[in-house]
């Protein structure tokens, strides 16, 4: 107190003053220490990187032109030779792992990642037939946003049912609607290229209902008429097939009967070659 | 023959260009070929028509086969008059495998049961489309073959599309259809059009779509215009991905004929300009409507020349990619979940 009032009280203050930026510069100067510790490290690293990378690039130019290497550097080849193989196996893992889980089909990313397009390519006895696109919106829920499906196909009934379930058995199950779909549509072709003198009464977009008419005779009337029901959109084969003629006794002959197996357990092109081979139909 | 079948006659034979008359009459093969002969195909159409009926007459053609002629020159032409298309929804299970016979049925049926007096004739194609003619009365009278209304449906796709419906006529159409096809619901699918071949190529994606792939793009513009080679340079990495752009919006080679396309604006006007209007709460009703002889080709031309900005605005890309061409717009509704301005499905 005698001091104060000895001294005043801006002197104390000053005095105050001065303690408390004496403590604040000890700081700044403890802070530009440590500062300057941390860029002599970084810059030791900076050296070393650069120094690492020269070493490399030299060693890719060596190998580039096929120049034979010194002994130190061949043990960095190996180094770099395990780097590469090892970053490799993991590119081929991920895609392992995508692959595995859009279950092997070739998705395109599109619209900056917002949406995925999927090609469905289809094919019967050996021929690529058709391939189908569609593309579909990831933004919050997966939705197809458009698509080259013709409209015969139950996409939508499909979608409800598998899509936000699981994703692989939805592509999996739209490709095969869309291989028998494409597998029957052909079958009706090779009818028409390969036995012309059976006639086409009835077909339908979906393929799934086909009546036709064999001539049993060259010269006479008598014919056959087969209908051909697919209950099932994934199969290239019927579920039913219905032999019907005004010649009752030939519809019910043991040949026919074996001719509706026929039918039934092979694509209707060659079963109707092997008839027409056996003598069951001109 | 009646007035009606008389009456019939007249329009549709005026209808058919002189050319063509002689194929159509031979095609309808109700007339035999020495009266074929003997009608000349060069008279003006009044005189020939007398002929005509004079020899329908002779054959005692009755109202039937007339409007089976009608029915041909409208399957031939399918660009006359504004077609309609409805979507049907909710397929039940056995809906795959309607076939033609049972569909022809049950539709005959359900039209005779909710209209007393009704006249339906079916078609079926070799594209697998059914048309189909409604002639119809009600409880009292005969139905009015005048005034036909014509269905075309794919069996086995959910779309239907019609001309000439009349609004008191359309829930017994509706009911008929949808007992027949085995669906649930049927609803107008915005899309209208005078030529059916283009809505149909629209709807059931029959043309040629294009789809982002990962192989080189080897879509090169057909028919570009001659141009000094340096620009083509700098520009042709531009272009290309302009054209790609344009091409994934609307489709690849020839596009289906649509002839307009109507948006209806319900939102609130938002200008800079004039307050007065700005101020206001209630909505800026406003119709636009682009029409072109091939609006799908002028799009796709404005986009691939840079004329409109990219990415394709949904706007116009809904155009092909839900198929319809009449759109309601309104306001985006804040907290609504959808991205794009919100547009009434």
């Amino acid at each position: 107190m005698d001091i104060v009032r000895k001294q005043g009280v801006f002197d104390h203050l000053l005095m105050l003053e001065k303690a408390g930026t004496a403590g604040q510069e000890k700081q700044k100067q403890d802070h530009l220490k440590e500062l300057h510790a941390a860029i002599l490290t970084l810059r030791a690293k900076r050296e070393r990187l650069f120094a690492e990378t020269a070493a490399l690039k030299d060693l890719k130019d060596k190998l580039d032109q096929g120049l034979p290497l010194e002994e130190e550097e061949t043990d960095d080849f190996m180094q770099l030779e395990q780097f590469l193989l090892k970053s490799r196996l993991m590119q081929l893992k991920d895609l392992q792992t995508v692959y595995h889980l859009i279950g092997g089909y070739n998705l395109i990313e599109s619209k900056q990642g917002k949406s995925v397009c999927v090609s469905f390519r289809t094919a019967f006895e050996g021929m690529y037939l058709e391939t189908y696109n569609l593309e579909m919106d990831l933004r919050r829920t997966v939705q197809i946003s458009r698509h080259n499906i013709p409209p015969c196909v139950p996409l939508e009934r499909l979608a409800k049912e598998h899509l936000q379930a699981d994703f692989k058995a939805f592509l999996e199950i739209l490709s095969l609607h869309l291989n028998a779909l494409a597998g029957r549509k052909q079958q009706v072709l090779l009818i028409k290229e390969l036995i012309g003198t059976v006639e086409i009464i009835e077909r339908n977009q979906l393929c799934n209902f086909l009546v036709f008419m064999c001539k049993i005779q060259e010269e006479t009337e008598a014919a056959v008429l087969c209908t051909l029901e697919y209950g099932d959109l994934t199969q290239c084969l019927p579920t039913r097939v219905t032999i019907e003629s005004e010649n009752k006794t030939l519809a019910e002959s043991p040949q026919w009967k074996k001719n509706q197996v026929l039918l039934m357990e092979s694509p209707v092109h060659s079963a109707l070659l092997t008839m027409r081979k056996v003598g069951s139909i001109v | 023959m009646d007035e009606q079948a008389r009456a019939i006659l007249q329009r549709v034979i005026r209808k058919i260009p002189n050319k063509k008359l002689q194929t159509a009459l031979r095609a309808w093969d109700h007339l035999s070929s020495e009266q074929l002969e003997s009608l000349d195909y060069a008279q003006p159409k009044w005189l020939f028509l007398e002929n005509l009926i004079s020899r329908c007459e002779e054959n005692r053609l009755s109202l039937k086969d007339v409007t089976k002629l009608e029915m041909a020159y409208y399957i031939d032409n399918p660009s006359k008059g504004t077609w309609h298309a409805y979507q049907l929804f909710q397929a039940e299970g056995d809906a795959v495998s309607v076939n033609f016979t049972q569909f022809r049925e049950q539709l005959k049926a359900h039209l005779k049961d909710v209209v007393r007096h009704v006249s339906v004739r079916t078609k079926k194609l070799e594209d697998g489309a059914v048309w189909i003619r409604i002639a119809w009365g009600d409880n009292f009278s005969k139905p009015n073959h005048l005034k036909p209304t014509y269905v075309v449906h794919y069996l086995q796709t959910s779309y239907v599309f019609v001309l000439n419906l009349m609004s008191k006529h359309k829930p017994f159409l509706y009911q008929a259809l949808l007992l027949s096809t085995r669906h649930v619901s049927i609803k107008e699918a915005q899309l209208s059009s005078r030529s059916l071949t283009a809505m149909r190529d629209l709807l059931m994606r029959q043309y040629q779509q294009v789809f982002p792939t990962n192989q080189e793009r080897t879509l090169k513009e057909r028919n570009a215009p001659p141009s000094h080679p340096s620009i083509e340079k700098e520009h042709a990495e531009c272009a290309e991905r302009r054209h790609q752009m344009a091409c994934e919006a609307f489709g690849d080679g020839v596009l289906p004929k649509l002839e307009t396309a109507v948006y209806k604006l319900e939102t609130k006007y938002r200008g800079n300009s004039n307050n007065t209007l700005n101020d206001k709460d209630e909505l800026f009703r406003g119709v636009v409507m682009f029409s072109s002889s091939n609006l799908l080709e002028s799009f796709r031309h404005c986009v691939s020349a840079g004329m409109a900005e990219g990415p394709v605005t949904p706007l116009l890309s809904s155009i092909t990619q839900k198929g319809r061409n009449s759109f309601v717009i309104t306001d985006k509704v804040p907290g609504a979940a959808s991205q794009t301005p919100a547009h009434k499905a």
